[in-house]
């Protein structure tokens, strides 16, 4: 039996197992609620507002800024996902099914990285659409959508890969999310705010700081640029993800 | 067929598993036996992959474990019941082990049917008792029909008609040719379902014989004779044979049987009103077996000294 086959059987098994249970459907639907209604609110904000969205804008560029939002859930989703099996047990049956693990790495993280990645793009592009429904004018070009979708992508699975990684090396829920919130939502603005260079220096090459950047444009450092933000955010997902799989494949499956 | 072959475990300082070998045959089902803290379900987890063994080698008809493409048609396991998602239903339980093997959904179905779960299998497992998830459990193990069956303590919380059912199984697949190790902690159950036994102590090899062989060598025949002239047959057997008063007016021997005993009686004109060898259980053959190997001794209720008063 090929490698491929194993890969893709692992694969469907990790599909069903994110979504038969309760916790990623109110977690994506959350979600949902959350970047849509941004969306909506956006919508009808700048439709009241007499001075409008700057007249080179699209509906994209305003559903950007739902972007965050829908980060939030990916990571949430992700950590919660890849971790369940550690904080319940589950890891016993889920070994004893796929017990090569790096199928089961590449299959957990890719279902899961691919999974809430189109989640949190479809989210986007939901808002944008919603955005545009009440500021027709602004227009959807297709150019525009596919450029800010695909950056937003990037951003997305490099978080999700941080939170895959993060939960395989934790094996906790509670600690992934709180850790992975500390990295991306709380370290990076409470670090800049402090009178050293060091820790503003810091700050940027936080993994929130970098995902801030991409969406809104802005960092803690001037030095940031589109291409450092993206390869630093890469960094970490990838180097969580290693050590997320060196810990699932070293070690004893739930010692 | 499972082969284990210097299986070593260690956690640290503490040698869990140490240096085990041996073989786990076809066609019968063989008992795992050991006080708490042996090393069964460690000796079983590093059998299915789940725990690297420090040394040593655990084979599934000549394949490591992890080598197996389809594990769940060659291998089913119940290790730990309450190992499962609490909040998913059992049969996505079920259903994330068929399509991770590339097992039919309708298997699903027929493993909840054979187990007994019926309408219970939609519920979330939160829901369920100890004895319904040992059930859910077993259906996995079962899901790719497998050859080789791991149970570790399948009768756990299963009400009666559940531990004649988990009987039945076991008997009926190693009769069917199939390979089956199941551990458990009640000695009756394993006299009552196993040809052979392993038996553990502070994780090294104790005994590995087929259970009559166990019943009738390993844990010594005894013999119990009342008489009202109990001490003065303690004396004339104290150096022939160990003795033990169980009770006042009798004895226990072990080293001679009942005719030499009786006859003895006979040429010392003692008065004898019960001669009869003692059934030999499990229990008495794994307690022998394993007096020095428990880690854990609880007090006893109720001391017993030979001639002590209580």
């Amino acid at each position: 039996m090929s490698a491929t086959t194993v890969l893709a059987r692992s694969a469907r098994a990790e599909w069903t197992r994110i979504w038969s249970v309760r916790s990623s459907w109110i977690l994506a639907v959350v979600t949902a609620v959350a970047v849509v209604g941004l969306g909506t609110i956006i919508g009808i904000d700048s439709s009241d507002d007499p001075s409008g969205p700057p007249p080179d804008a699209s509906a994209w560029d305003g559903g950007q800024l739902t972007g965050m939002f829908a980060l939030f859930g990916i990571l949430a989703l992700s950590v919660v996902t890849s971790a369940a099996d550690h904080g319940t047990g589950a890891i016993v049956p889920t070994l004893q099914w796929t017990p090569r693990r790096g199928v089961l790495l590449a299959a957990r993280a890719g279902v899961v990285v691919a999974t809430t990645t189109l989640l949190g793009v479809l989210l986007v592009a939901a808002a944008s659409v919603v955005i545009w429904a009440f500021l027709p004018h602004l227009g959807l070009p297709v150019g525009d959508g596919a450029e800010i979708l695909g950056g937003l992508a990037l951003v997305y699975a490099c978080g999700a890969l941080l939170a895959v990684g993060l939960a395989l090396v934790l094996r906790s829920t509670a600690g992934g999310l709180v850790t992975v919130i500390a990295l991306v939502l709380v370290l990076p603005p409470l670090m800049a705010q402090l009178p050293y260079e060091w820790a503003v220096t810091l700050s940027s090459l936080m993994p929130g700081s970098s995902a801030l950047f991409l969406i809104f444009g802005e960092g803690p450092s001037d030095d940031m640029t589109t291409t450092s933000a993206r390869l630093t955010l890469a960094a970490w997902g990838v180097t969580a993800l290693l050590a997320g799989g060196w810990r699932l494949m070293r070690t004893d499956a739930n010692r | 067929m499972i082969s284990m072959r210097g299986l070593t475990k260690d956690y640290g300082d503490v040698r869990a598993v140490d240096d085990l070998t041996f073989d786990v045959e076809a066609g019968k089902v063989t008992g795992f036996l050991g006080p708490n803290g042996a090393g069964k379900s460690t000796t079983m987890r590093m059998v299915m992959g789940l725990d690297r063994p420090s040394a040593g080698s655990a084979t599934v008809n000549g394949k490591r474990y992890v080598e197996i493409a389809a594990p769940l048609c060659e291998v089913g396991a119940l290790l730990d019941a309450g190992a499962m998602h609490p909040g998913r239903s059992g049969r996505s339980h079920l259903r994330i082990g068929a399509r991770s093997n590339g097992i039919p959904l309708s298997r699903v179905d027929e493993v909840i049917e054979q187990v007994g779960l019926g309408a219970a299998a939609r519920r979330r497992v939160k829901g369920y008792s100890l004895g319904m998830r040992q059930r859910l459990g077993i259906a996995a193990a079962l899901l790719g029909d497998p050859q080789v069956l791991l149970f570790d303590e399948p009768v756990n919380g299963l009400d009666l008609d559940g531990v004649r059912w988990i009987r039945a199984l076991l008997r009926g697949f190693a009769d069917e040719g199939r390979t089956v190790l199941v551990s458990s902690h009640l000695m009756s159950e394993i006299q009552l379902i196993a040809d052979r036994v392993v038996i553990i102590g502070r994780g090294r090899l104790i005994a590995d014989a087929d259970i009559d062989e166990v019943l009738s060598g390993l844990g010594g025949r005894r013999v119990r004779v009342r008489t009202p002239q109990d001490d003065d047959l303690h004396r004339a057997l104290a150096d022939r044979a160990a003795v033990v008063r169980t009770t006042p007016g009798e004895l226990e021997v072990t080293g001679l049987g009942a005719p030499e005993i009786g006859d003895l009686a006979q040429a010392l004109g003692l008065a004898i009103h019960h001669l009869a060898d003692v059934e030999q259980s499990l229990e008495h053959a794994y307690l022998s077996l394993t007096e020095d190997s428990v880690d854990y001794h609880g007090r006893s209720a109720e001391p017993m000294m030979d001639g002590a008063a209580r």
